[in-house]
């Protein structure tokens, strides 16, 4: 068995964003049950000896821990390639002279839109015109700068304009990923998965300007699996690639894992990564093809997709061991088909009006942060 | 979950450089520094494995030398090795890096 490539860092759950479609779990770890530094150092240095390569820090927010700039230290001096995946907000001029000092190779920043009144509503805060500041700072370090945008039914229309706001940052790669289903973003389904329409649009508007910014920045597009034939290959395969530490110190194979219920899921503060990942029954669940039901034990695609996600099987079934049902091969295919069919059904429709998003605008669920 | 399906529309088209480019690694990428590990290129959210003349190449990348001081560098390190291919693999190389943001030129 090979050793993870990358370590997922979540640092903290503590966030000054409300995002909509934030990842994280509806139970958090409030600020008492967070790892110290010394143990986050250590887990850094064990990943490290394992042969992980990069480590993402990330949270909730990741500067919220006074800390964080000693963990990008700490990770680099391990021989970690670290990467700061943040919203910007409370880093300054002065936190980036001691970023640049402790050698941060990356910083992934997110926005929310192009334009600060939507972005701000997703976010729940008022924080777009801030992240233009912190663009000029990841520049002026030569710091490798990546934009993620996170699109939906209601910006997506706008998203010649993100690339275009990704140009003017100089952000080397951008990256533009739909909202998954998971966490706050499956209870703002409904408000946020975009028409077939918009989707078809979005993908003539990538496909142009990948072409005409070769070489400068690159466009990574993540589209909905919803829209999809075929599941993701989620996490690369479950205990494949990838090591998620949670706040508290959990060891996880993706950011959702948490929502199966029958899963247990080890703690670093109690065992070696090492064992964790070759030995634990968290890891081993659903690594290999042992686990796979049918229609996926015989098919071709199954070393390709590993049987797509196990959080959105459990999400979308109540069983964690089903095809993916956003396989279009899966049993339970039709759950996700009749989801797409009643959002591409509102459009145009005289009694819900013809724009959704109109009737949906204030009703959001917004994430909380821990107690 | 977030690790999810990519898709790029990234021709085969190549942005070959020229005699006079200075190829120099991008912001955000580096040569992995580990003693007793293979030469590794850490880019965003990947890593390449480099073999001994792509270390050498991805090493001279300093913004500095051109593409020909490179190739001749490698030419004068690989006598035994055809000159003419030396060429076209070091141009290869830094195509392809370019397409992927790791080297700028």
């Amino acid at each position: 068995m090979n050793g993870p490539l990358s370590l997922i860092a979540e640092i903290t759950h503590r966030c000054p964003l409300h995002c909509v479609y934030c990842s994280n779990p509806f139970v958090m770890s409030g600020k008492g049950d967070e790892l110290s530094t010394q143990t986050w150092i250590d887990v850094f240095q064990q990943a490290a000896a394992m042969g992980v390569l990069q480590v993402d820090l990330t949270g909730g927010e990741p500067v919220a821990r006074v800390d964080h700039v000693e963990l990008v230290s700490a990770a680099r001096e391990s021989g970690l390639y670290v990467n700061l995946i943040t919203s910007g907000i409370g880093l300054s001029p002065k936190k980036f002279e001691q970023l640049a000092r402790a050698r941060l190779d990356h910083v992934q920043l997110s926005f929310q839109d192009s334009d600060a009144g939507p972005a701000d509503e997703i976010a729940g805060a008022t924080v777009h015109a801030r992240k233009l500041e912190i663009a000029q700072e990841i520049r002026r370090h030569r710091m490798g700068f990546t934009v993620n945008i996170v699109v939906h039914r209601h910006n997506l229309q706008r998203l010649p304009q993100m690339i275009a706001m990704a140009e003017e940052v100089g952000a080397h790669k951008v990256e533009i990923a739909h909202v998954q289903y998971y966490g706050w973003a499956f209870r703002n389904r409904e408000n946020l998965l975009p028409t077939r329409g918009q989707l078809d649009s979005s993908l003539k508007v990538v496909q142009e300007a990948q072409a005409r910014l070769e070489g400068r920045m690159r466009i990574d597009y993540v589209v909905p699996d919803y829209y999809a034939k075929f599941p993701k290959a989620c996490m690369g395969g479950w205990g494949r690639k990838t090591l998620l530490i949670t706040p508290s110190g959990e060891a996880l194979p993706c950011h959702a894992a948490k929502v199966i219920p029958e899963m247990r899921f080890e703690n670093v503060r109690e065992h070696k990564l090492r064992w964790i990942w070759q030995e634990s029954d968290s890891f081993l669940r659903f690594r290999g093809e042992a686990w796979m039901p049918e229609p996926c034990r015989s098919c071709d695609r199954r070393t390709r997709d590993f049987g797509g996600c196990r959080c959105q099987a459990f999400l979308l079934t109540g069983d964690s061991h089903a095809t993916d049902p956003v396989c279009s091969l899966a049993p339970a295919h039709k759950e996700v088909e009749e989801v797409v069919e009643r959002i591409n059904a509102w459009r145009g429709s005289p009694a819900e009006g013809s724009e959704p998003a109109r009737a949906a605008r204030a009703s959001w669920e917004y994430r909380q942060n821990p107690q | 979950m977030a690790a999810a399906r990519r898709i790029s529309f990234l021709s085969a088209r190549m942005s070959r450089p020229v005699e006079t480019s200075k190829p120099r690694l991008a912001p955000g990428c580096r040569v992995s520094d580990l003693p007793g590990k293979s030469t590794v290129l850490l880019i965003p959210e990947g890593a390449l494995q480099l073999n001994g003349p792509g270390a050498r190449i991805v090493s001279a990348c300093d913004g500095e030398r051109t593409f020909r001081e490179i190739v001749q560098m490698l030419q004068q390190e690989y006598r035994s090795a055809d000159p003419a291919r030396i060429e076209q693999e070091t141009a290869d190389l830094l195509d392809r890096l370019h397409v992927r943001r790791a080297v700028d030129f």
